[in-house]
């Protein structure tokens, strides 16, 4: 029995344990002759029906031990007493950890430290459009900001930076903190803004090889290594599987940001940047001209569906089978796995992004962007500036996004990439990287793309229109055909970009 | 005069004001003061860098001119406009003439009609979405089956079709909106101008052009006053089918405003082009109610 074979096994009994369609003894036996381990029937026990979190953890491991811990809910209880009785409020976009903790965490916060918090989940233009608001009224109806990696030139100047509050405030300090312990990388692409910490990472959706295992032996193929790899990898798939299976896919829906992401892989993956020293767009540079091209060859190896997609749509044609592979966010990897999700559990497998033809050394671009195939699209958390409770927000902010709790965010929020260095080698987070829903197994390929492959976007008060509306809106005039070269709707979209700077 | 003769004088008063005074209030609060606040943001920009809405002047109003999105979207506007209109109008004429036969079955037909005016907007978007899918949707497999179509071809994501495919559940929702109205205006003519047009041996459809149009006509005005306002804001079917695209071919006027003011903190600029929508749709009302002798 092959690898994926024996892994989609294991999935199924899996399932049909957890659905009570199959007794213990029954599944213990099936699993044997998988000839696991008892480390890895533990981690099929995982998905068993006895959920101490509200029905949201895997019980992969001992009662109490997806709880925090009490060192941290001492500290809690210690430090929050004057503060018990006080509302905080945040606005954040539905993810992973904002789910994780108003739907599972927040409860033991709150009993320990008496602070209430509010969580409102709202569109991401929504968490913009509130933010903007508060710090244009200066009300400080939000204590902390949910700050997407744009977002940060925006907002520098409206968040505490929290080396400053580790330092002024030592009494409500965590002792564990260690702010050096956030990912470097991430620290630079998605918190820093000129040399402020405009928050700190919270969450890190970034692109990474996701692929069909099984499709890619059945055709002899191994991972792509390199842009033409993707490619050619993609061509036979398509020409053998096609139009059933595609070889790749996209998030290409005109107008959508998400376009604006896929762009930016294929940029940088050919030398490209966006913006030179002199901050002056040069997308439409010979790199940026090849990447067009090369990306008309590879959309024709995806679905006919795609220019209508944005990342759900990308995600639903792999699980759903109608692509085999996919070069984006790595979030989509645990839903793949899942049984109940989709066709295709256990037959993914995840690798770093394919390498660079030549890349551009960030000191050679404009805004602080920094190229690399492994797109991401962080955020940050702060305390606003603004805030009446501005050292309960810290608290909070120091519980959410300390190391304790990013591991259990990492295991309740669905195998999401943690941001701190250590999270990645918590054994609550490795027991977690089996087959099967909320799947850990990726983060060692998401760790080495955050470390050797990201890319993240210029820093520019600008870039939201840029990004959402002025080069995906032309693209995909591109892609629909009213463009006559790739040439040409770089030149319009350079031109369209100066006017917003300008203006 | 005691405080309660005072009171019951009032409350008795034969004078309109005090009974108009809770719709005033509501006016005033939900109507005048959103107005004049947007005409007030019109002449001012959110300045991010200053956190403050600063006083531009005729800035936001000279840019249109300039702004080809502007134009874009509001050609996109008339188009949608004009073609939603022209097809509802005919086919929910069409269908309540045929409803007004009173055949048997016919009443659970009006009864099945209505259900989709109950149906949010952006859900039937989404059905519209995935019907107009190129790799799962029925719409495309049949004019693919049928030749209209080749298979490599998204409708919702090119030029040429797109428009059309979300014109498609525009139609398909709104469509039994004017059969109500158009059956209740022919359910409620007279019989007697029909009992001597068939006496003098007029055809049907000198019978239809001669009596039941020009007895119609005020009916159908209202019934296109009412939809054309609210085909004129459609925002909830380009937004959830194409967000705008491919390119600006289904960007509409509602479309650009909302993601002027909300997506790129644009207040100013948002403003004046929902005042300009405003603008536009008080003035082709106004022009529509004139020509068509509308009596309120």
């Amino acid at each position: 029995m092959r690898d994926w074979q024996r892994k989609t096994y294991l999935a199924s009994v899996t399932d049909r344990y957890v659905k009570g369609q199959m007794d213990r003894r029954s599944f213990l036996r099936a699993a044997g002759k998988l000839g696991l381990s008892v480390g890895a029937l533990g981690a099929g026990f995982g998905l068993s029906g006895r959920r101490p979190f509200f029905n949201l953890a895997p019980s992969a491991f001992a009662e109490g031990s997806l709880e925090p811990s009490p060192e941290m809910m001492k500290w809690l209880a210690d430090v929050g007493k004057p503060f018990a009785g006080t509302t905080l409020r945040l606005a954040t976009e539905s993810t992973p950890p904002s789910n994780a903790i108003a739907n599972s965490l927040k409860p033991f916060f709150e009993k320990a430290s008496g602070i209430k918090i509010e969580i409102e989940v709202l569109p991401l233009e929504q968490v913009l459009q509130k933010l903007t608001l508060d710090v244009a009224s200066q009300l400080g109806t939000y204590d902390l900001y949910y700050i997407d990696q744009s977002w940060a030139a925006n907002f520098s100047q409206d968040v505490f930076d929290p080396r400053e509050q580790i330092k002024d405030k030592p009494d409500l300090a965590y002792p564990d903190y260690n702010i050096d312990d956030f990912l470097p990388p991430l620290v630079d692409g998605i918190a820093k803004y000129k040399d402020r910490w405009v928050g700190v990472p919270y969450d890190i959706p970034i692109f990474i090889m996701q692929y069909r295992k099984d499709i890619y032996d059945e055709l002899g193929l191994k991972a792509p290594e390199t842009m033409d790899e993707l490619l050619t990898n993609s061509q036979k798939i398509t020409e053998a599987k096609g139009p059933q299976l595609y070889g790749t896919t996209g998030q290409m829906k005109s107008g959508h940001y998400s376009l604006e992401c896929d762009w930016t892989c294929w940029l940088w993956g050919h030398g490209g940047q966006i913006f030179d020293t002199d901050r002056k767009f040069v997308g439409n540079n010979d790199a940026g001209i090849k990447a067009i091209e090369y990306w008309d060859k590879l959309k024709k190896t995806m679905p006919p569906g795609v220019d209508g997609w944005t990342w759900d749509g990308e995600g639903q044609s792999v699980s759903q089978g109608v692509a085999a592979s996919m070069l984006s966010w790595g979030e989509f990897f645990p839903f793949f796995d899942d049984p109940k999700s989709g066709k295709i559990s256990g037959l993914m497998e995840a690798a770093v992004p394919p390498k660079a033809i030549t890349l551009i050394s960030p000191d050679k671009t404009g805004f602080g962007e920094i190229p690399g195939v492994g797109h991401q699209g962080g955020s940050s958390l702060a305390v606003s500036k603004y805030s009446k409770n501005p050292d309960a927000a810290w608290v909070f902010m120091q519980w959410a996004t300390a190391a304790d709790t990013q591991a259990l965010i990492t295991v309740l929020g669905g195998g999401t990439g943690p941001t701190r260095t250590s999270v990645y080698d918590d054994p609550r987070v490795k027991a977690n990287a089996r087959v099967g829903a909320g799947t850990t197994r990726h983060l060692p390929v998401v760790r080495e793309t955050i470390s050797k492959y990201m890319g993240s976007e210029p820093d520019l008060p600008e870039w939201a229109e840029i990004s959402s509306d002025t080069i995906p809106v032309a693209l995909g005039q591109y892609f629909a055909g009213q463009y006559d070269s790739p040439k040409a709707a770089m030149d319009d979209i350079k031109t369209k970009v100066e006017a917003v700077l300008k203006s | 005069m005691t405080t309660s003769d005072l009171v019951r004088r009032r409350v008795v008063s034969d004078h309109p004001l005090p009974w108009l005074m809770p719709l005033i209030a509501i006016l005033v609060v939900f109507t005048i003061f959103p107005l004049v606040y947007n005409i007030w943001l019109s002449f001012h920009e959110f300045v991010p860098r200053r956190r403050a809405l600063e006083w531009v002047g005729g800035r936001n109003w000279a840019q249109l001119w300039a702004d080809t999105r502007f134009w874009q979207s509001l050609t996109v506007t008339f188009i949608y406009f004009g073609i939603a209109l022209a097809v509802e109008l005919v086919l929910g004429m069409a269908i309540a003439l045929l409803l007004d036969a009173d055949e048997p079955g016919f009443g659970f037909l009006r009864g099945i009609l209505t259900m989709t005016l109950v149906i949010p907007p952006a859900i039937a978007g989404m059905m519209y979405l995935l019907m107009e899918d190129p790799q799962f949707g029925v719409i495309s497999y049949v004019l693919k089956a049928i030749g209209l179509l080749s298979p490599a071809t998204p409708i919702l994501a090119t030029t040429q079709y797109a428009l059309a495919g979300v014109l498609l559940a525009e139609i398909w929702q709104w469509t039994p909106f004017m059969v109500l109205i158009l059956l209740a205006g022919l359910r409620a003519l007279p019989s007697e101008p029909y009992e001597a047009a068939m006496i003098d041996g007029a055809s049907p459809w000198q019978t239809f052009w001669r009596l039941t149009m020009p007895m119609m006509s005020k009916v159908i005005a209202i019934a296109v006053l009412i939809r054309g306002i609210d085909l004129f804001r459609v925002f909830d079917y380009v937004f959830v089918m194409t967000s705008g695209g491919p390119g600006t071919a289904t960007y509409t006027l509602s479309l650009y405003a909302w993601q002027q003011t909300f997506s790129f903190v644009k207040w100013g600029y948002g403003a004046t082009l929902s005042l300009v929508m405003l603008l536009i749709v008080l003035i082709i009302a106004n022009v529509f109610i004139k020509v068509a002798k509308v009596r309120w």
